[in-house]
């Protein structure tokens, strides 16, 4: 297990409110970590950071070996480093079928001539396949992704985030509006996934956190409040005042 | 479940017109237009349709691929550009420079003819130039003409100047993230740059006199001009089906694919590691090449262009023509420029038949505009999917 | 002649009460009388020529007789009378007719008689200058003030040397202090360019640097006038303004031209001159053995004609080498017409300290037109940024709106021809048609389409269209005037550089109360907390209570009504036409672009920058308005790149979405 996205000290503030505070965290690889914290807490902000949506004022994000920085990279440059990411919302191209969607998000050359001259191969046709397979979608490829339901929306967009191949998965609040059987099928996606490279899961629901059986890390204002195994951490006094008091 | 299993759509190696059955569809019909209007023209068979009847059907065609340009950039990749008109008149300006002079040069050069004293290459130009600027009080030849000698130099200039135009303002433009209403606005300022500009004195293009006499193809003086206008017809009915068969190809693989998702969710695309800003500068220069040889294209058979043409409101109607015509639908966009061009062309050209009130008579000359820009605000509000919609209504009845 | 017309009058509406000074007994006493001072000058002043009356005026004064001059002016005016018989002059007064004749010292009428019984005596114009001109230094002195303002007119229209000691002398008389002040500019002047004593001209000089009049700076020009000379050398003791460098500072074409104009060299031939000669010579298709076909390059052209100067048949002409050896030849330069450098030194030093003078005026002018313009950009974007920040709404309509506002104002003028009753009218009455139009607008189209912003606009511009066509429809192609009230109409002007229109100031105080309004409506008001919690976060403040559909509806009234106000404003001063509100539209979203949106002090932020930034083009460039158009909008897309969110961004996470 090696460092994979090292965070330290980093700030950000937004119009005087400081939403980010001196914020240090490591992810290993493969590594499964489930990130929680009240509202405002600072964990899309986290998310916002490390994919590059947000610069902060100031900190480092460190990435891979060769411990690169990401702090200077585009969106696009840091996803091409291996870094995916699901939105709380479930953004899928509802437009387009459920095979575009996965094609689209296929690992491959991003160059737009690339993609102009891009043959369909059937290495690729496979790879979707397996990918469908593991989502549960195989028999909606041909539908448009806007017929599907919610459930079925956040998978396509873990799919896209499998299909990109990376080595660090970001999954802001994967189980959100779900059914209970479809709460399950997310948490043993998560999992598999987790087997070969780092997923970092935020989420609300405590449940689905315990379900995940990984190293919690408690933000709270923009800090880590308190990090280690979910029993370990709703122990501590402070993370019981945060949720509980007040 | 293994790979063989799987259902049989998963690798499919079908051929780009077998997927695409439109565009088949619509070549076809261009074709047999295109067939109908030379039987019919004056110029070659049935003298039925006249010379300039035929040349503004043509001029429709080179609308038409402007159009098809625009639902690409918009329908398609999003960008609400309001600039492409602009990159149309600078293809009709670049061609038109070459035409002028050319013509300019055979008129000077018989001229001399009968002179004692053969000229001098600098008493020619300066001759061309008196001939051509002599109406902005000028007798030099702008720099701006360097090229214009050449034909294939300034054929080159049809692609490169609303290329390199459309690249650098581009690049500026989608490298600081403005996007939506704010690149609209963007685009029409530069559209509206761009217009000032032509219409001063003394930027070496004649200012509001623009270029004229452009019907006259040098060379080609002997040819009747019934013959040019179908021979102009046949090569814009040529550009649009090219164009419409190339862009129909760029919008239907993977690049269509992400340049829809760019249009749907910008962000979303950019976090799967696309560099969408590469995106949109290669559909807007794309588009804006296709836009100058659409306009290279139409004004030899306008015969005249002048900066009123690159207006930022011309702009505007391109964009209604092709919301009208049905967005995001290639051959949406050619029905909505030939349906709103035509009926522009006849309600304005006095074609439309007054309708008596009784207390007030409706002139269409003057009401016209009025009704386009209340059924645009209809189209916009009702049907917006515009008149390509209606296809999926028949497809669906099937 | 205006000046004798003028005199005219002064002297007769002055008559009686210079007649009441002249009469005063001790004096008549104690010298010669009038009469007796003229007559050794009957002839010369009967018969008035204007070349010999110089020394005889001269002299008459030099007698300082104290109703020399009151005669002197008579005289000039046509008014005085001689008698055949005795040579005796006599004033007249009117007597139906026949002419009392009144005596010159005393002012008693002496008797009646006929028209033809005495000889009116009348000087022509040119003596009648001199006349003029030889009194000024006692009009100087006159007791009426106006005679003496005049005095000072008179002078600083034909000025010459002759007048400084007359006019020094009078500056310590003077009563008026205003006078004395225009006394002492004039002498400073006067001395400047004529003063005998090189130290008081070169401080007269001095005084005048920095002085932005146009008096001072006629004055200044004139002594550092020049011409243009040329010699073999730079001659020694000519007072030399600079030597010109033939390629730098003028062409080698133009030098030989100067030459050839001094007869120093021979005339050049123009190519069109060459080859009308060459044509003249044409034997068997050759020309000095040149075929006719190889004419076609100048080298080939020069060898055919060198070959017929060569033969005889043509004269010589200057070949380009020669040209070049000619003018090699001489030193061109600027000299100079006052020959004393150490004046023609200090007065350009004067005019470069006037230059800044001025430049600082001129900036001054240009930040008014700037505020002026500004002012217009932020009435007319006001409405939109409005609409535009809380809707994210982007109205093409809004052109038509001021459109609108302005045709209000004219059709209320149809009907209360009283400009000023008819403005109170029309700008609150402009609001309501305005906002009724805009509120209209937002229920029948935009509001089903806030979540399609891009549809929006093209919406709006349907509508714009078709409002554009509705009010050509109605009003017509031609202009229409919205005439500004009579207390609008001046300007208000500091000096002969600075000045602007009274009907811009108004339109400044009108953007400063409607800052003002605006500010209050927002920050002070509920429908103004609404609006901005909407514009930060619609559905936060939907949450809350707020129906964001009202607070659309009068947000959207409200940016419609202000560009309906705006419309009046402009069409004041600019014609109302349908196509107005088009040449506002893009400036309006430059502005609302450039200033950030949803804010008013960034709309005041981008006006400010657009107007300012436009009159500054203009300064630069001023022969070409639509240059101006387009580097500013050049500039913005600039601008953007640095600030993607305007001058005065909206902060936080609300701003990104």
């Amino acid at each position: 297990m090696t460092t994979l996205l090292e965070v330290s000290g980093v700030s950000v503030t937004f119009d005087g409110f400081r939403a980010i505070n001196n914020l240090s965290i490591q992810i290993a690889e493969p590594e499964l970590r489930a990130v929680i914290g009240p509202n405002g807490a600072g964990k899309t902000t986290f998310m916002d950071i490390v994919t590059g949506k947000t610069r902060p004022d100031e900190g480092r994000v460190i990435w891979g070996e060769k411990s690169v920085s990401l702090l200077g990279m585009s969106e696009s440059e840091i996803a091409r480093a291996g870094i995916g990411r699901k939105f709380q919302k479930p953004t899928v191209f509802e437009d387009q079928t459920v095979r575009e969607n996965l094609a689209m998000a296929l690992k491959n050359k991003r160059g737009p001539f690339d993609v102009l001259f891009y043959r369909r191969t059937r290495h690729a046709a496979t790879r979707i396949g397996e990918i469908a397979q593991e989502i549960g979608l195989l028999e909606q490829l041909p539908k448009r992704a806007g017929a599907l339901s919610h459930g079925q929306k956040q998978w396509l967009e873990i799919g896209m985030l499998l299909a990109q191949d990376p080595r660090l998965l970001l999954v802001d609040e994967p189980a959100a509006g779900m059914t209970p059987a479809e709460r399950e099928h997310t948490t043993d996606l998560l999992k598999r996934a987790a087997k070969t490279r780092a997923v970092v899961v935020i989420e609300h629901d405590m449940e689905f956190v315990r379900r995940l059986g990984c190293k919690v890390t408690v933000l709270h204002e923009g800090s880590v409040l308190a990090e280690g195994s979910l029993d370990h951490v709703t122990k501590n006094q402070e993370v019981i005042d945060v949720y509980l008091g007040r | 479940m293994s790979t063989q299993d799987m259902p049989s759509d998963i690798a499919p190696r079908k051929s780009f017109f077998a997927e695409n059955p439109s565009v088949l569809w619509f070549l076809g019909a261009l074709g047999l237009f295109t067939l109908s209007v030379s039987v019919l023209a004056e110029g070659f068979g049935l003298p039925i349709l006249s010379t300039s009847m035929v040349k503004v059907l043509g001029m429709t065609l080179c609308l038409c691929l402007i159009a098809v340009a625009m639902d690409v950039v918009w329908g398609y990749c999003g960008i609400l550009s309001l600039g492409h008109f602009a990159f149309f008149g600078l293809g009709g300006y670049a061609i038109g420079m070459w035409l002028m002079y050319a013509r300019t040069e055979g008129i000077v050069i018989d001229s001399f003819e009968n002179a004692p004293i053969p000229p001098t290459e600098t008493e020619i130009t300066d001759a061309i130039a008196t001939q051509i600027f002599g109406v902005v009080g000028s007798n030099e030849l702008p720099a701006l003409w360097v090229f214009a000698h050449s034909l294939p130099l300034q054929l080159a200039m049809v692609v490169l100047v609303p290329g390199l135009l459309a690249l650098v303002f581009g690049w500026l433009a989608f490298r600081s993230r403005v996007t939506g209403v704010y690149l609209s606005i963007l685009t029409q300022a530069m559209t509206l740059a761009l217009s000032l500009y032509l219409f001063q004195n003394d930027t070496g293009l004649r200012g509001n006199n623009g270029l004229s006499g452009l019907q006259n193809i040098p060379g080609l003086l002997h040819v009747p001009q019934s013959t040019l206008a179908l021979w102009f017809f046949w090569a814009s009915a040529f550009a649009l089906g090219l164009g419409y068969v190339i862009f129909a190809w760029l919008v239907s693989g993977k690049f269509g694919s992400v340049i829809r998702g760019i249009r749907d969710n910008e962000a979303r695309v950019r976090f799967l590691g696309y560099h969408v800003e590469h995106y949109k500068l290669v559909i807007f220069t794309l588009t804006a090449i296709v836009s100058g040889l659409a306009g290279a294209l139409y004004y030899p058979q306008a015969g005249i262009i002048n900066p009123a043409e690159i207006a930022p409101i011309a702009s505007i109607y391109l964009a209604v023509w092709v919301a009208i015509g049905g967005r995001g639908r290639l051959y949406g966009a050619v029905i909505g420029a030939a349906v709103v061009s035509l009926a522009s062309s006849w309600f304005t050209g006095g074609g439309a038949p007054d309708i008596d009130l009784g207390f007030y008579v409706i002139n269409w000359t003057d009401w016209w505009l009025v009704l386009l820009g209340l059924g645009f605000v209809a189209v916009t509000l009702f049907f917006p999917r515009g008149i390509g919609g209606l296809f999926d209504y028949l497809v669906r009845a099937k | 002649m205006r000046f004798t017309a003028l005199f005219a009058r002064v002297i007769a509406t002055a008559m009686l009460f210079v007649c009441i000074v002249a009469w005063r007994p001790g004096d008549v006493a104690a010298q010669e009388t009038l009469q007796s001072v003229l007559q050794p000058y009957k002839a010369e002043l009967s018969k008035p020529s204007r070349r010999t009356i110089g020394p005889v005026i001269a002299a008459l004064l030099a007698s300082d007789h104290p109703a020399i001059s009151d005669f002197l002016r008579k005289w000039e005016a046509r008014e005085v009378y001689q008698r055949p018989g005795d040579g005796l002059f006599f004033y007249a007064e009117d007597a139906g007719d026949a002419l009392t004749l009144v005596d010159i010292d005393t002012g008693e009428a002496v008797g009646q008689v006929g028209s033809r019984e005495v000889d009116q005596i009348k000087p022509n114009a040119g003596v009648q200058r001199e006349v003029a001109a030889a009194l000024v230094p006692f009009e100087l002195n006159a007791s009426d003030p106006a005679r003496r303002a005049a005095a000072l007119e008179s002078i600083a229209r034909s000025a010459d040397a002759s007048q400084i000691e007359p006019l020094a002398a009078s500056i310590d008389g003077e009563p008026d202090a205003d006078l004395k002040t225009r006394k002492q500019r004039l002498l400073a002047l006067l001395t400047a360019q004529f003063g005998a004593d090189k130290a008081d001209r070169l401080a007269a000089i001095d005084a005048l640097s920095g002085d932005t009049s146009i008096e001072a700076r006629s004055v200044l020009n004139q002594l550092t006038a020049r011409r243009d000379a040329l010699a073999e050398t730079v001659p020694d003791g000519a007072n030399i303004a600079r030597v010109l460098e033939v390629g730098q500072d003028m062409t080698r074409a133009e030098a030989y031209d100067r030459l050839v104009e001094k007869d120093l060299a021979p005339p050049r031939q123009s190519a069109a001159e060459l080859r009308d000669v060459l044509a003249e010579h044409i034997l068997d298709g050759k020309v000095g053995g040149v075929p006719l076909h190889r004419l076609n390059t100048v080298e080939n052209r020069a060898i055919a004609y060198e070959a017929l100067e060569a033969a005889g048949t043509v004269p010589p002409r200057a070949s380009d080498e020669e040209v070049a050896r000619a003018v090699a030849a001489y030193v061109f330069y600027e000299e100079y017409l006052e020959p004393d450098p150490d004046i023609t030194n200090a007065a350009e030093a004067a005019l470069t300290a006037t230059a800044r003078m001025l430049a600082v005026y001129q900036t001054l002018d240009l930040v008014l037109d700037g505020v002026s313009l500004a002012s217009i950009f932020f009435l007319a974007a006001i409405g939109l940024a409005i609409t535009f920040g809380v809707m994210g709404v982007i109205n093409m309509a809004h052109g038509e709106f001021i459109m609108m506002g302005a045709y209000t104002g004219y059709v209320v003028q149809l009907f209360i021809p009283d400009y000023t009753l008819s403005l109170l009218v029309a700008l609150p009455l402009a609001f309501a048609v305005t906002f009724g139009a805009g509120v209209t607008m937002e229920r029948l189209v935009i509001r089903h389409l806030y979540t399609r912003p891009l549809e929006t606009l093209l919406a709006t511009f349907g509508i714009s269209i078709a409002l554009q066509q509705l009010a050509k429809n109605i009003f017509g192609t031609q202009a229409r005037p919205l005439t500004a009230p009579d207390w609008l109409g001046g300007a208000i002007t500091l000096n002969d550089i600075v000045g602007i229109s009274t009907i811009r100031v108004a339109i400044f105080v009108l953007a400063l109360i409607f800052l003002a309004l605006l500010l209050y409506v927002l920050k002070r008001t509920r429908l103004g907390l609404e609006v901005r919690a909407v514009t930060q976060n619609p559905g936060m403040a939907a949450s809350m209570g707020i129906n964001p559909d009202r607070i659309n509806m009068l947000t959207f009234g409200l940016g419609s009504g202000i560009a309906g106000i705006a419309g009046v404003a402009i069409g004041l001063y600019a014609q109302v036409t349908s196509e107005m509100g088009a040449n506002y539209i893009v400036q309006s979203f430059m502005t609302v672009v450039v200033g950030g949106v949803g804010n008013v002090w960034g709309t005041l932020a981008g006006a400010s920058m657009i107007g300012f930034l436009q009159k500054g083009i203009e300064w630069l460039n001023p022969s070409n308005t639509l240059a101006a158009q387009t580097y500013m909008v050049l500039f913005v897309i600039l601008f953007i790149q640095v600030r993607p969110k305007g001058i005065v961004a909206l902060k936080g996470r609300a701003a990104g979405d």
